[in-house]
């Protein structure tokens, strides 16, 4: 089947998926007359289930290749390009379109050059028939077929690298000496991402037996996130195990998220708290994160909200002051970032899940008696299935408990 | 996952009257809208959030991003907003501090510095 220049596709065809036993199409790009009625002629011959659409030159072909277009035959020798030009401006085109060269007998060499530029076969005018050209078309489109399938393959391997690499940096082996705390951290990637967002935690134990832990969420989703979570966490780590004074350290944070963010619309929402064992106390500094929340027995309580700081990235000069709370034996702290309440709350009118229902749900679970691990696994599934499915957002949360309660 | 913006001027200011969802999706529409005002020599803006139903992180950035903006020209952006539940937003992120936020339109219109 041949028909005739541009113009004449049907629309439909430009939008369906092809299963193999359509006709391919083909677009020849030929000036010269007489050889492009060879080319037709020749599939003709054939028998060919090819469907040829011809152009005169470079600029024509531009207007012309599309995703419905499983081959470009290309002729060297066009007006508007001169030798390997016109090929690369064709693989430039449709990088994912396999591309044969027309060569000359004269020039059969430029037809190996035009191979290693990323032609899949050339073919010497003159040399060929109807059959030959049939089967070159076929094995070319084939082959470019499994390149890109091997292309994906190695994309896919190297974006799985980059999440390990980047799921090594965000979410850490808590650092504690002791045993006296037990952290059950969970961490769920948006679903509209494969790699991570910049959700991140970490938790840390000093010399002096105090714990830090931390919880934070970079704005915005995708590797530069990421990144700059892994950035921020290990500053905050840096900065607790050499024993900065912890109402400084929001203050140096901020000051590496804004010389380490890509753009300044960039900021990071962090709370911080420091529990101490022998005391029983915790004291909490927040830049704009949800406040976490105290478990206690079966009663969810929301922590002070104190004087609410700034997210980091925002103001300049700006300082965080803590707040306190006597922690009792039986309580955990659920610190967490806010993809957890920002999901659908499952009733009809779209609304959000908000804290009050993430509290009334914890408070649910915890009358079940379930384990923390599970709690948490079981939290995550009824906020996802409250949602409707995945969450768009990443989801960070760390549940710490004294580990000698009773 | 809609998002509907409008702008009009009143005197110096611009008024942006956004719709809908301000999320990762829909908020570099937002963003683009905000470049172009300034881009436009427009540097008081007023941000109607009225009728916005949901803003997350990425739209918070945006609104960050936005003052910034303004602000290296002397510009202003204050932003309309009444619901409860995008107010807690600002409160939580400590962004209230940040943001002038008015009850109406006419309120922010009128109010200097």
């Amino acid at each position: 089947m041949i028909s005739d220049p541009p113009g004449v596709v049907a629309a439909e065809d430009a939008v369906t998926a092809r299963p193999g036993t359509l006709p391919m199409r083909v677009l020849l790009v030929e000036d010269d007359e007489g050889d492009a009625f060879l080319v037709r002629e020749l599939l003709l011959d054939a028998g060919s289930d090819i469907d040829l659409v011809r152009v005169r030159n470079l600029a024509e072909a531009s207007g012309a290749i599309g995703a419905d277009v499983d081959c470009v035959l290309l002729d060297l020798g066009l007006p508007d390009a001169t030798g390997l030009d016109g090929l690369r401006s064709v693989l430039e085109l449709s990088p994912n379109i396999a591309v044969l060269v027309l060569t000359g007998l004269a020039d059969e060499h430029r037809g190996t050059e035009a191979v290693a530029v990323g032609a899949q076969d050339y073919l010497v005018k003159g040399s060929i028939d109807g059959q030959l050209l049939t089967r070159a078309i076929r094995y070319a489109v084939e082959r470019k077929r499994a390149d890109e399938s091997v292309r994906r393959l190695y994309a896919s391997e190297a974006r799985a690298a980059e999440n390990a690499r980047l799921e090594r940096g965000l979410l850490p082996q808590p650092l504690l000496r002791n045993n006296w705390f037990r952290v059950v951290p969970r961490y769920r990637p948006g679903r509209h991402q494969s790699v991570l967002g910049g959700d991140f935690y970490d938790v840390v134990e000093c010399d002096d037996g105090a714990v830090f832990a931390l919880i934070g969420d970079v704005a915005g989703h995708g590797p530069d996130e990421a990144a700059l979570g892994v950035c921020l966490r290990i500053a905050w780590r840096t900065l607790i195990l050499s024993g900065a004074d912890p109402d400084a350290i929001f203050g140096a944070m901020d000051a590496v998220l804004v010389s380490e963010r890509s753009t300044d619309e960039v900021f990071a929402t962090v709370a911080m708290v420091r529990l101490d064992r022998a005391d029983r106390m915790l004291r909490l500094w927040r830049a704009g994160h949800p406040l976490p929340v105290f478990l206690e027995g079966t009663t969810v309580v929301p922590a002070p909200v104190g004087e609410p700081g700034v997210a980091l990235g925002v103001l300049d000069g700006h300082t965080w002051t803590p707040v306190d709370r006597p922690v009792a034996m039986d309580t955990s702290l659920l610190l967490f970032t806010d993809g957890l309440i920002e999901g659908f709350d499952g009733h009809p009118g779209g609304r959000r899940l908000g804290e009050l229902a993430l509290y009334q749900m914890l408070a649910e679970l915890l009358q079940r008696g379930l384990d923390h691990d599970l709690l948490l696994d079981e939290l995550l599934i009824e906020v996802r299935r409250r949602n409707g499915g995945e969450l768009t957002d990443d989801v960070a949360a760390v549940l710490l408990t004294w580990a000698d309660r009773e | 996952m809609d998002l509907s913006l409008s702008t009009r001027t009143e005197g110096d200011r611009t008024i942006v009257e956004v719709g809908g969802e301000i999320d990762v999706y829909t908020a570099p529409r937002l963003r683009e809208q905000l470049v172009d005002l300034v881009a436009d020599g427009k540097y008081h803006l007023v941000v109607d959030m009225e009728r916005v139903d949901f803003l997350d992180s990425t739209g918070l950035g945006v609104l960050v991003g936005g003052l910034k903006r303004v602000r290296a020209h002397d510009g202003s952006l204050r932003l309309v907003c009444t619901q409860e539940r995008i107010l807690k937003i600002f409160r939580i992120t400590g962004l209230t501090k940040v943001f002038p936020i008015h009850a109406s339109v006419d309120e922010a219109v009128g109010a200097t510095e």
